[in-house]
């Protein structure tokens, strides 16, 4: 049985890395693909040029429809409605599953075939499905793979990123009650002949929705295996689940969307298959659904509406970028971040979706404010200043850690004072003499055990960034802010020992 | 009981639901925003790509360079054909070449004129939708080749646009294991909003159910970041250049 990806394990964040980070694997690929995604797109800006523009005029866009969203919305629906699709509003999770079963229970249907769909992973619907006896299959071919696993999509743009072809193998050969070669073209291959069959017999096909056109009651789906087509081709029954926010007003405006999309996601200038889907099959057509159902889901979406600090959120186009240019991300991989949606977007969607900030607090903490998330946002959003406000909420909500606190205000009263700052980053140089070799503080007591753990901790340069540009970075304000207070007392007290003729001072390894 | 009759009711009913629930999701949305509920429609002064992207054109001979060299790019091929006497003998002969036993084409007059059958003798041909008691779906998904006309092709993305209707099948060119689709040079545009804005201008009405833009063969790299073509739809994709 698939675990439900989710807080109740009552696991942090904390504890959730730390299992990621023992897994060398995890570790290697999720570094190789967001390597390799990220140059991809890096790649793909420069080709395509003028992105600022590109990402001003996208933001622009969402900003519009999102300011809007009423009017575009209402729009939609009745545009769609003309187009003969049965449009369903679902205010909760709860609301959208109780639709789909009775979809599915009206229709009698024995098995759903499903597309990539981000809000489907929301509402845990493939649970529900198999709870009323049909047989739900994800299509895509990543996700096929983890729903064998009974896992769920470690990264938004390849979901089975965290397993490798001889687990793959495993998994695929099980499914096939022969024993499958280690080789990626015999399994895709594999996998195209067993869900070929699958996409024939099934009387639902289910969908995601990466844009919905206002003017036309179109809606835009970006893939490049096919099975998104397949899911709206062959099925006599089609539903798609499309969070609220996803509207754009016009066709002109998707040609904006479909610059920034793919480039963002995976480089590609477009996926293989960019499909806009109006209406259910017309009469003398020969395929495509008989009947489509579109439904409308806000689960928490609403949440961010009307808050001038998280509003922006609802601009997202869900393209992973922000994941692949994350250095925590890079390091933790999807799972250590517990709820549906990873990375940095995860970290700030999940608590502002869930309303209950003080639950999921420690994912805001999963970050290190860089703001290496912004800067690859192709709708601009200001993910790092959001992940601030999240903390900030959180401790006016009296959910702070009290430590953690104490140091906060130690690193205000430190940042008051220029002067101040400047002393304790000498004291620091002066006092990393007893820890630091070759330039590494190893270190795992103190201060620094919890970073050193797992890493090291380069020592101070002889000249500090600060010295150099006379600004400081977020990454060394963070840095500091863990070390500053305590490390001082212990300094201070190497030194006493040393003056009390302590030997060289180097008992630490 | 007649159940068609009562799935009618059933979606009746779910619908007179739904419109009550709209009042209220969207009065909510309009209240989160602290503001009437917007019914005249908004100025839009972002709507679409920037200025200098409207005004970007490549000329006839880069369009074709630019579409052919990023549609090998992605794995796909082209063939820069004159006619289509042209395109005829090079159906024919991959079809030889690749022992194709079953081959569906959409209904369109210019393919009809290839008269593919005389070329083919030993292959069997279907032409979409012409037959109502035919399952079209099933003749697709066992093709070895479909064969389409576009409707629209874009040189920037090396998009070919298909759209469905009672005589273009969305399975002909999503089903069989080869795809062949041709493309006649004045419907080669460089970017997909020239495209686009047919489907702007001519409105809701004039859309057809599907929109499919094509830039190339089905592709994953889900494996271990390993490139595999053809995981569902075709692997192996013709665009034939023609004019």
């Amino acid at each position: 049985m698939s675990h439900a990806p989710g807080h109740s394990g009552g696991a942090t964040v904390k504890a959730r890395a730390e299992l990621a980070l023992n897994n060398e694997f995890l570790r290697k690929a999720v570094k190789f693909t967001t390597e390799r995604l990220k140059n991809g797109k890096l790649k793909a800006m420069e080709d395509h040029g003028n992105w600022e523009e590109w990402r001003e005029r996208g933001r622009q866009i969402r900003l519009h429809t999102i300011a809007h969203l009423d009017y575009y919305l209402n729009q939609f629906v009745d545009n769609a409605r003309a187009n003969g699709v049965h449009v369903h509003f679902a205010d909760t999770a709860q609301d959208a599953v109780t639709i789909s079963l009775a979809i599915a229970e009206r229709k009698s249907a024995k098995s759903v075939v499903k597309s990539k769909s981000m809000v489907s992973e929301e509402l845990h619907l493939n649970q529900a499905l198999e709870s009323i006896g049909v047989e739900a299959i994800e299509t895509d071919l990543g996700e096929y793979i983890i729903q064998l696993a009974g896992e769920a999509p470690s990264h938004i743009i390849i979901p089975a990123i965290h397993k490798n072809r001889y687990q793959i193998a495993d998994l695929l050969s099980e499914d096939a009650g022969e024993k499958l070669e280690a080789d990626t073209k015999v399994l895709a291959g594999y996998v195209r002949r067993r869900l070929r069959a699958k996409f024939l017999e099934a009387d639902i096909g289910m969908t995601g929705c990466n844009f919905a056109i206002a003017e036309t009651g179109s809606m835009v789906l970006f893939e490049n295996e096919g099975n998104a087509r397949m899911v709206t081709t062959l099925p006599k029954t089609q539903i798609t689940l499309m969070g609220m926010e996803r509207i754009i007003p016009s066709w002109a405006d998707l040609e904006v969307m479909a610059t920034l999309l793919p480039r963002s996601a995976t480089g590609q200038k477009l996926t293989m298959y960019m499909s806009g889907i109006t209406g259910p099959r017309r009469s003398e057509d020969a395929d495509g659904p008989d009947e489509m159902h579109i439904i409308i889901v806000d689960n928490g979406r609403s949440l961010q509406l009307g808050d001038p600090e998280f509003q922006e959120l609802l601009n997202c186009i869900r393209c992973g970028a922000c994941l692949n240019a994350c250095p925590v991300y890079r390091h933790i991989g999807g799972h250590a971040y517990g709820g549906t949606y990873s990375g940095p977007i995860g970290a700030v969607l999940t608590p502002s979706l869930q309303k209950n900030i003080a639950e999921w607090d420690d994912i805001a903490n999963a970050s290190s404010l860089c703001g290496a998330c912004y800067e690859a946002c192709p709708v601009k959003i200001p993910l790092h200043e959001m992940l601030v406000y999240l903390r900030r909420r959180k401790v006016e909500a009296g959910h702070g850690n009290k430590v953690e606190g104490a140091g906060m205000m130690g690193f205000g009263a430190l940042l008051s004072k220029s002067g101040r700052f400047k002393t304790v980053l000498k004291l620091g140089k002066l006092g990393q003499k007893f820890v630091a070799r070759n330039g590494e503080i190893r270190l795992k007591v103190g201060p620094l055990k919890g970073w050193n753990t797992y890493r090291v901790t380069p020592s101070l340069p002889k000249k500090s960034f600060r010295e150099q540009w006379g600004t400081m970075d977020a990454e060394i304000r963070e840095g500091l802010k863990e070390m500053a207070p305590e490390m001082k007392q212990r300094m201070e007290q190497i030194v006493k020992d040393r003056t009390k003729g302590g030997g060289n001072g180097h008992g630490h390894s | 009981m007649d159940t068609a009759k009562s799935h009618q009711n059933w979606l009746l009913e779910m619908e007179a639901q739904s419109r009550s629930k709209q009042t209220s999701f969207i009065n909510g949305i309009s209240a989160k925003l602290r503001r009437p509920m917007v019914t005249e429609p908004p100025r839009h002064p972002y709507r679409g790509s920037p200025d200098f992207w409207n005004a970007y054109e490549w000329d006839e001979q880069e369009r074709i360079d630019k579409f052919t060299e990023n549609f090998q790019s992605v794995g796909g091929h082209v063939e820069r054909l004159s006619s289509m006497d042209e395109v005829r003998s090079f159906i024919a002969d991959k079809a030889k070449e690749m022992s194709a036993k079953y081959v569906i084409r959409q209904n369109q007059p210019e393919l009809e004129a290839l008269h593919l059958e005389s070329e083919l003798p030993e292959a069997s041909i279907s032409v979409w939708n012409t037959d109502p008691d035919q399952h079209w779906k099933a003749r697709s998904a066992e093709a070895d080749i479909g064969v389409v006309l576009v409707d629209h092709a874009a040189a920037y993305t090396s998009s070919m646009v298909v759209l469905s209707s009672k005589d273009k099948g969305r399975s002909v060119s999503l089903l069989p294991t080869v795809l062949i689709a041709i493309i006649p040079l004045d419907r080669l545009k460089t970017r997909m909003g020239e495209v686009m804005v047919h489907f702007d201008e001519g409105g809701r009405e004039s859309l057809p159910a599907g929109i499919h833009f094509i830039s190339g063969p089905s592709r994953s790299s889900d494996i271990e970041n390993d490139l595999t073509i053809g995981v569902h739809g075709p692997g192996i994709v013709y665009a034939i250049i023609v004019g």
